[in-house]
Order: structure tokens, then sequence, then C-alpha cells
């Protein structure tokens, strides 16, 4: 039951990559929290995750991922999600944030 | 095998973030032993956390030891998990479904728990704790 969070900034194309693994729940999800608002504090750019190797996400997570992405509107940048896992894609199509999120596949 | 013999597990839970975790690893454990396929068990797994979460997050945490429940009950062809809480429980009326175009920060874990299973039944009054019972069938989705 753990969280890996692994993030760079690519300032050549000025944007956050972060590699989630492990799940996110609601006793890993402060952990994120503070990833994102570090990241956010830092540099308001683009977060693009590459979630491969995430494989277990609910609606803590998502909140978070929500919350993260309505700080970063103010300055019209994005969440973009790559490589998601099928039950991961499934529960952004329920709750309609495959259209708020961008989806790279 | 006796037709329909029910089979239950009970757990009772520490409210504690940590524990979830625990919850979902029992939970895959049943789930496979009954037969439930991959698909299925990654449900379950999501809405069992959800009411899990929501036992701890807004059922009672004031008291230092206080737990929540989960009965796990399965009969060859169905998998109903029950969660509860003694906690401070709420009015139902009140929760709402999200809008889905405008998206907030909360309020998805019971949209979701309703989405993912076959059938759900939530319990609740003011003061009175809040109990949540889900169902699954192992056949093809009805
Ligand atoms: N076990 C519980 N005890 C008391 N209130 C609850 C419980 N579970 C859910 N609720 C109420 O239902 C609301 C909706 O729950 P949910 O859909 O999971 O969204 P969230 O947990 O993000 O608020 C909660 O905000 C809370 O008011
Ligand atoms: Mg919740």
């Amino acid at each position: 039951m753990s969280l890996q969070v692994k993030k760079s900034y690519n300032s050549e194309n000025k944007y956050w990559y972060v590699e989630l693994s492990g799940e996110v729940d609601v006793y890993t999800a402060g952990q994120l929290k503070d990833a994102f608002t570090n990241m956010i504090e830092d540099k308001k750019e683009n977060i693009k995750i590459n979630a491969q190797d995430l494989e277990y996400i609910d609606s803590t997570g998502l909140g978070i991922l929500i919350g993260t992405l309505k700080r970063l509107k103010e300055k019209d940048k994005n969440i973009i999600l790559t490589n998601i896992r099928s039950n991961v894609k499934k529960l952004l199509n329920i709750t309609g944030l495959d259209k708020i999120f961008i989806i790279e596949e | 095998m006796i037709e329909n013999q029910l089979d239950e597990v009970k757990l009772s839970v520490p409210s504690k973030p940590e524990y979830v975790g625990v919850v979902r690893l029992t939970l895959s454990a049943i789930a496979s032993r009954i037969g439930f396929d991959v698909e299925k068990i990654e449900d379950m797994k999501v809405a069992v956390a959800e009411a899990c979460t929501n036992a701890i997050m807004h059922g009672c945490r004031c008291a230092k030891d206080s737990k929540f429940n989960i009965d796990f009950v399965s009969n060859g062809e169905k998998l109903t998990i029950s969660v509860y809480d003694d906690g401070k429980g709420c009015e139902l009326e009140s929760i709402q479904d999200p809008n889905l175009n405008e998206p907030k920060e909360g309020g998805l874990g019971i949209f979701i728990i309703k989405s993912l299973m076959d059938q759900v039944d939530i319990e609740s009054e003011e003061g009175k704790g809040m109990m949540i019972k889900m169902i699954k069938y192992l056949g093809d989705d009805i």
C-alpha cells in the first residue's frame, strides 16, 4: 500500500513530468497533494502524468487531481494523463473526468 | 457444494486511513476465492474503499479507538458487502449526484459506488451512523 511520486521539470518545453506508481487512496493522498502543491508553487505549468504504474486511484485521488487542475486553469494550464490502465480509465469515464483532463493514449 | 450456502466474513476495522488498503486486499482475496473476474474485483475494490473512506472521514473519528464494520456475504451467485459505522450519520436527501460538467473536489464517492456495483442501498439517520450495502453478481451484468 504505497505510492511513489517521481517528478521532474522539463525546462525546454516547460512542463512537469510526473511518474506515479502504486496506489492513491485516503492514506497516500496527502503525499500526492503535497507533491502537486509544491510543484505549482514552484512553477505553474502543465503537468504531464505518466500513469503506467498507477494501479489504483479512488475519489480521494481524483479530488486532488481536480483541485490541482483548478489551480492550473488560473493560468490556462492543463493536466495531461498518459498510459492509463483500464481500471483507472473506467473511473475517469464514469466521473466524466476524461473530458476535463487531457488524455493521451 | 450445497447450493445457496451462505459464506460470511466479518471485519471490525480501526477508523484509520492506513487500514483501507488492508480492506482492499481482504476484498480481493474473498472475491477471487468466490470466482469473480479481475474487472469485477477492481470495481468492488474501489466501491468498498469509497465506503470505508466515508466511514473514516465522515463517520465518527472522535473516539481514539473508534471502529467501523464490514460484512462480506456470498451465496454462490453474488457477493454482498455491507460497510457500517456508528458515527454521526447524515441526511440522505442531502447527498446529490455530482454535476459532471462542473467537477468538484468532493462528492464523487457514493456516485462511484452506485456506478460500479449492481445494487446499492444506503441507510442513515443523523446521529445513528451510516450503512451502505452493495451487491455484485458473479454472472453477466444485469
Ligand atoms: N459514513 C458516513 N457518515 C456520515 N456521512 C456520510 C457517510 N458517508 C457519506 N456521508 C455523507 O455523504 C456525502 C457524500 O459522500 P461522497 O459521495 O463519498 O463524497 P465525499 O466523501 O467526497 O464528500 C459526504 O460528504 C457526507 O456528508
Ligand atoms: Mg467519500
